[in-house]
């Protein structure tokens, strides 16, 4: 009788364990490769920021991310030093005195003069990029796309080799399922083509103040996260772009590139993770997903998937 | 009154309205030669530049005076430059008036190229834009008033940026409601408004 007891045990343990931590996703946390998180429309200086930006401190212990960008709407409201403090430095003061930069971009609440600030490390100028690894970021302005701008995107993506990712983020999204905005159609009909003549790999916007994960629109992988301060309950009207979508909290992304693969998770204000997955970049020029949880898109784009879904723990 | 003429009022009215309706015709008529529209509008933009050059030389003698921008960490700083920038610019045009650079011409130029933006096949995508971008119809800019600071900006459609003249770097366009407003940037100022042109 014991041992049967023991047995059911000992299978109970290893059920659980199995479940707990055979298919966890792991950030692979290689030295060298880029770490990085993403925050979008969260400069509100309420509690809900400083519960997401507490919980970024939390994580940064365990997933040691060395820069953060910004998808715009950093400072709402007011302009005065007070906010600064308030909606910038205050709730990422921990993140701030460990090292952390921060990268913005420009959103549609906040002044263009922002790009003066130096912890936004946009160095005076609405548009700029920068290189981390094998990494090319592009911060664009989104509320004045001037053919200054494009001209300037292109010879920054024309002089990029075909080898290194390509990330672009700015403020409005090209693709989008939620009911408050909408995609940012005029913006993609002069972006798009851009994006997929010279290989850009991923974008991240804002705006909406939710988070989704759009399927890849012509081998491009579109990312919004818009709700690290802001929230829309419920905005989200998943559609047949959406891959995974979240609107019931505030959340925000980590990333880790290690040669041709990103891993991505997102993580909401109470610590769970809601989405997490791995893009294979394909040599030379296609971009392919391997989501948790959903590989249809993956495999549509024929791509090789590499583990399937699982919660993710850090 | 007599009558008679009492009852032949509504005669002359209506004979008076379709001779004005025939006359603006012809008026039309004759402006829509595209090669005319063309060139008026190519004069009118480069009129326009003509008074962007101008006002910049206002900019920079009244940005001589004070400390260069420089990226900084005091946000107190970012907003004195902002606010005395503003103040040299007001003291050296304090007559700044509506038109001092979207002139006659220019403002029958720029209102041309917003026309074929709203009226043409960009204008579904152009209209969305507007709408995206947390409008504000109820605000109207004055001449060298700050652009409120509470206030979203409304992303200005990139397909109508490609039909107006390039601008200097210290000065962009802006969609205020149903304004096109000329704004400084680094002093967050209206340099000139061109009122209800927008849809």
């Amino acid at each position: 009788m014991m041992s049967r007891r023991c047995l059911l045990f000992l299978s109970l343990l290893f059920f659980l364990g199995s479940n707990l931590w055979g298919d966890e996703f792991k950030f692979p946390l290689k030295s060298g490769s880029v770490r990085f998180a993403v925050i979008g429309d969260m400069g509100t200086g309420a509690s809900e920021q400083y519960q997401v930006a507490q919980r970024m401190a939390e994580v940064h212990q365990r997933f040691p991310f060395d820069f953060v960008i910004m998808l715009g709407d950093n400072i709402y409201g007011g302009k005065r030093p007070s906010d600064f403090e308030k909606k910038f430095e205050t709730p990422y003061k921990s993140l701030l005195d460990g090292g952390v930069k921060f990268y913005a971009s420009l959103g549609n609440h906040d002044s263009p003069n922002e790009r003066f600030y130096k912890l936004f490390n946009m160095n005076g100028a609405n548009y700029y990029s920068f290189k981390k690894g094998n990494t090319r970021f592009i911060a664009l302005d989104s509320n004045y796309l001037d053919p200054k701008q494009l001209s300037w995107l292109q010879s920054q993506l024309q002089n990029e080799g075909s080898g290194e990712w390509k990330i672009c983020y700015f403020h409005h999204p090209l693709y989008s399922s939620a009911r408050a905005h909408g995609p940012s159609t005029d913006l993609r009909l002069l972006l798009e083509p851009l994006f997929t003549r010279y290989g850009v790999d991923v974008v991240f916007s804002g705006h909406e103040h939710v988070y989704e994960r759009i399927r890849p629109q012509k081998n491009v992988y579109y990312f919004i996260e818009g709700a690290s301060g802001q929230l829309r309950l419920g905005n989200l009207k998943k559609d047949d772009i959406t891959e995974k979508g979240f609107d019931s909290d505030r959340s925000f992304i980590l990333v880790e590139i290690v040669g041709d693969q990103m891993y991505f998770e997102t993580v909401s204000r109470a610590g769970d993770t809601v989405d997490a997955g791995v893009i294979h970049r394909p040599v030379p020029q296609k971009t392919a997903v391997a989501a948790a949880g959903d590989l249809s898109s993956a495999l549509m784009v024929g791509m090789k998937v590499s583990w399937s879904a699982a919660p993710i723990v850090l | 009154m007599d009558s008679r003429t009492t009852k032949r009022l509504p005669q002359f009215v209506l004979l008076l309205a379709l001779l004005l309706a025939w006359g603006w015709n012809l008026r039309a008529l004759a402006a829509t030669d595209p090669k005319d529209e063309a060139a008026e509008d190519t004069a009118g933009f480069k009129e326009f530049m003509t008074h962007v050059k101008d006002y910049m030389h206002v900019h920079k003698s009244a940005e001589s005076s004070l400390p260069a921008l420089r990226p900084t960490d005091r946000p107190e700083l970012i907003l004195e430059h902002q606010q005395k920038l503003a103040q040299n610019i007001r003291k050296a045009r304090p007559h700044a008036r509506r038109g001092d650079l979207f002139t006659h011409h220019a403002r029958e130029a720029f209102r041309h190229a917003i026309y074929t933006e709203f009226h043409g096949p960009p204008a579904p995508h152009a209209k969305a834009t507007l709408k995206q971008g947390d409008p504000l119809p109820e605000v109207h800019l004055r001449v060298n008033q700050e652009y409120p600071k509470t206030a979203p900006f409304t992303t200005v459609p990139p397909t109508l940026l490609l039909k107006f003249p390039k601008l200097p770097d210290e000065l962009t366009y802006r969609i205020v409601g149903h304004d096109l407003v000329l704004y400084d940037v680094k002093a967050n100022l209206a340099v000139d408004a061109l009122r209800g042109v927008i849809p």
